[in-house]
């Protein structure tokens, strides 16, 4: 069987996709730690061993992501974009506009249905509007990460935060809890001011429907849902958003062998 | 204080014309010829900025101008810019103030303190003037202030400021009907800085003199045009990266036969280049435009990179500070003065007219669409520095009206039936982020990684391009 690897390296967390003839045959996801040659390294084993297959049967790695130029073994690298649009377009063919929120980025592009990226824009370089505030909140909340959709939802009545940078972000949740606002309420106040910072990068690129959410962020509903009232329309997320652009890069690799 | 220390030394950009290798020495000898100058006590020497059309009242008057903007871009490019920077943020000045006046004002009040020049000041460095001229032109603020705050640090150099408006673009009114106004009055701003000339150097005007570097002012300017039109070839001979060097002579050297020299050689080379096909990159494959943006001067290197992927640009809109004369229909005068107030007004007003003839269209906008259509440009590339609000704070909205009004691209895309349509798309942009000299504004891995994803996109444009 021609296996083809795709592997997505992200400032956090690294994920990687292995794509048989007929699809995908596995994924896993670990933290990126500080040495991501040895995380790229335990990607392949991990999907290997899980999928039960040898290394010699996977015939092209394409590596992705911030950490890309670490996977040494890859047979290329592809940026991100690039890799994002292939996967949404395999997983949502009617997709024309994407909102990845990663942990470093967040990036909107738009695409045509076949993989092509028409037009993108990436958040500024500090973590203002990217998946990062959300771990940041976490910890001053003391819960998991991946709680705080399901919190978010039982909002009653929204607080208005007044930031979108990370670090400000901090202070005034803390500031917040101290005029004993509930945890739920700050949250959905938080994803609010995402939210609107995603809007405003999607308007720059321009928005066609349909509309999805990928990366890390898109697994937090509160986060989805909030966009999609800005929006007023609803936003796609495929399963595993975290992993559409290792699928991508999968996809990548597996055209370049067919040609 | 705060700690001063030089940066790690940048690496040296790769030109393409030998014109452009040429510009680095000439910034030093006018640098090192200020220096000169201060020491011979002969000449008077003035700070002041570009894009005032006054180089001409300047030189008449035998005054020596010191491009305060130039020398804070000269430390950038050395990746020198941070120890004064740090020294104007000591002083109670934010860092979000312009980059380029925090540079400037934390050299004088550095080297006032010390009565000479600061440790290893940037080849030489810049010299106490005699007075200063400012000018806010409209558009940027930190023109006006900056020689007040660095004032306080000399308070006995006098300053001249001179208001030089235009008339801003409004689509339902023609410009021309409150022209004369405008052009009486720079006319007036211009002679008061005759007169304050006069009184500085104890001279009088000589308007013969004036008379004869506007005109050649004006050859240079068409000159320039003719120079940067070759660019148009494809391949194209010369990039942006080398006209932020040939900004030099445009910006700085502006009536002086040096300049126009300059260009006289630059034009030959561009042909010799031309008529041998030899391009920017040696496999042109995507036509950029830098469309918006002063550059980050510690990051020229990034212009190789594009061209390493086999972008080249043809044309930008940053430093291009002239405009074809022969299309401005400037009123016939003899009077030098007026003739300087017509061309600041013609330039201006330069796309006004082409505007209004497109819904939708804004003279700055108008200005990209006819430089995509002239320079055949695949892709639109600006760069939003973040401390230089004025002229950057437009860019994403001209992007913007660009993507919305103007649709070049026809592609084949699968409609939500699964069938093929045919659409037309915007050209791909690029916005880069950073800053002029600010080099902690900047990342090497986050703009290349954009770089790259921009390239993969115009590639990708370019693959399913309908035909």
């Amino acid at each position: 069987m021609i296996l083809t690897l795709g592997i997505d390296i992200g400032s956090a967390q690294s994920k990687g996709m292995l794509l048989g003839e007929e699809g995908p045959l596995n994924s896993f996801e670990c933290a990126s730690g500080v040495d991501f040659k040895r995380t790229a390294l335990r990607i392949q084993e991990e999907l290997l061993s899980r999928s039960g297959k040898s290394l010699d049967e996977i015939k092209r790695t394409v590596a992705t992501g911030y950490g890309s130029k670490s996977v040494v073994f890859a047979d290329d690298m592809r940026p991100d974009i690039v890799c994002l649009a292939k996967g949404i377009s395999s997983l949502l063919p009617t997709v024309r506009t994407l909102i990845d929120v990663g942990d470093l980025y967040t990036k909107i592009l738009r695409t045509d249905g076949n993989g092509q990226v028409h037009n993108f824009l990436l958040s500024g370089k500090c973590a203002g509007g990217s998946g990062r505030i959300l771990q940041v909140i976490a910890k001053v909340l003391q819960i998991k990460v991946e709680d705080i959709g399901e919190l978010s939802l039982k909002s009653k009545k929204r607080v208005e935060f007044s930031t979108g940078c990370a670090v400000f972000a901090e202070s005034e949740a803390i500031s917040r809890l101290s005029q004993e606002v509930t945890k739920e309420d700050l949250l959905a106040g938080l994803h609010r001011a995402l939210a609107a910072q995603f809007n405003s990068l999607a308007e720059r690129v321009g928005i066609e429907m349909d509309v999805a959410m990928t990366g890390g962020g898109a697994k937090d509903i509160g986060l989805v849902q909030s966009f999609s009232e800005i929006r007023k329309h609803p936003i796609l997320v495929p399963p595993n958003p975290q992993m559409t652009a290792a699928l991508g890069a999968a996809i990548i690799a597996r055209e370049s062998l067919t040609g | 204080m705060a700690e001063e220390q030089k940066e790690a030394k940048p690496k040296k950009r790769m030109t393409a014309t030998k014109a452009a290798a040429s510009i680095g020495p000439m910034v030093k000898e006018f640098i090192t010829g200020t220096l000169q100058a201060r020491a011979e006590g002969k000449q008077k020497l003035a700070y002041t900025f570009i894009v005032c059309h006054h180089e001409e009242i300047f030189r008449a008057m035998d005054v020596v101008p010191i491009w305060t903007e130039n020398f804070a871009g000269i430390c950038g490019a050395k990746r020198d810019a941070e120890r004064f920077l740090q020294r104007a943020e000591s002083l109670g000045l934010s860092r979000s103030l312009c980059t380029y006046a925090l540079c400037g004002i934390g050299f004088d009040q550095w080297r006032e303190e010390l009565g000479q020049m600061p440790p290893d000041a940037p080849w030489g460095g810049m010299v106490k003037p005699d007075f200063m001229i400012s000018s806010g032109q409209i558009l940027c603020d930190p023109r006006s202030k900056w020689y007040q705050a660095s004032q306080q640090f000399m308070p006995d150099v006098p300053i001249y400021n001179i208001d030089l408006p235009y008339p801003l673009f409004q689509r339902d009114q023609d410009h021309r009907e409150v022209l004369g106004y405008y052009h009486r009055y720079i006319v007036k701003q211009l002679r008061g800085l005759v007169a304050f000339l006069e009184e500085q150097t104890k001279k009088k005007m000589d308007y013969d003199r004036l008379r004869e570097l506007v005109d050649l002012s004006d050859r240079t300017w068409n000159l320039i045009e003719e120079t940067y039109d070759l660019r148009k070839a494809i391949p194209c001979p010369m990039g942006t990266g080398d006209a932020m060097n040939t900004m030099v002579p445009i910006n700085f050297m502006m009536a002086t036969q040096k300049a126009y020299d300059f260009f006289v050689e630059l034009k030959k080379e561009l042909e010799e280049k031309i008529a041998r096909g030899e391009g920017e990159v040696e496999n042109e494959k995507y036509r950029l435009m830098w469309g918006g943006g002063l550059p980050s001067w510690f990051a020229l290197t990034d212009f190789n990179y594009f061209n390493s992927k086999g972008a080249s640009f043809p044309v930008e809109t940053t430093y291009r500070m002239v405009a074809p004369l022969k299309e401005m229909d400037l009123p016939e005068t003899k009077d030098p003065i007026e003739h300087l107030a017509w061309r600041w007004l013609g330039y201006w007003t330069f796309w006004y007219d082409k505007a209004r003839k497109r819904p939708g269209s804004e003279p700055d906008v108008e200005r990209l669409i006819n430089r995509i259509e002239e320079y055949k440009i695949d892709g639109v590339v600006m760069h939003e520095a973040f401390s230089c609000r004025t002229w950057h704070v437009g860019l994403i909205w001209q992007l913007h009206q660009l993507a919305k009004i103007y649709k070049p691209i026809p592609v084949y895309v699968v409609g939500k039936d699964g069938k093929k349509e045919k659409v037309y798309r915007e050209l791909p942009s690029l916005i880069l982020e950073s800053d002029i000299i600010d080099i902690t504004s900047y990342s090497e891995v986050d703009t290349r990684n954009k770089i790259d994803a921009f390239i993969e996109t115009l590639e990708s444009i370019r693959m399913n391009r309908a035909a």
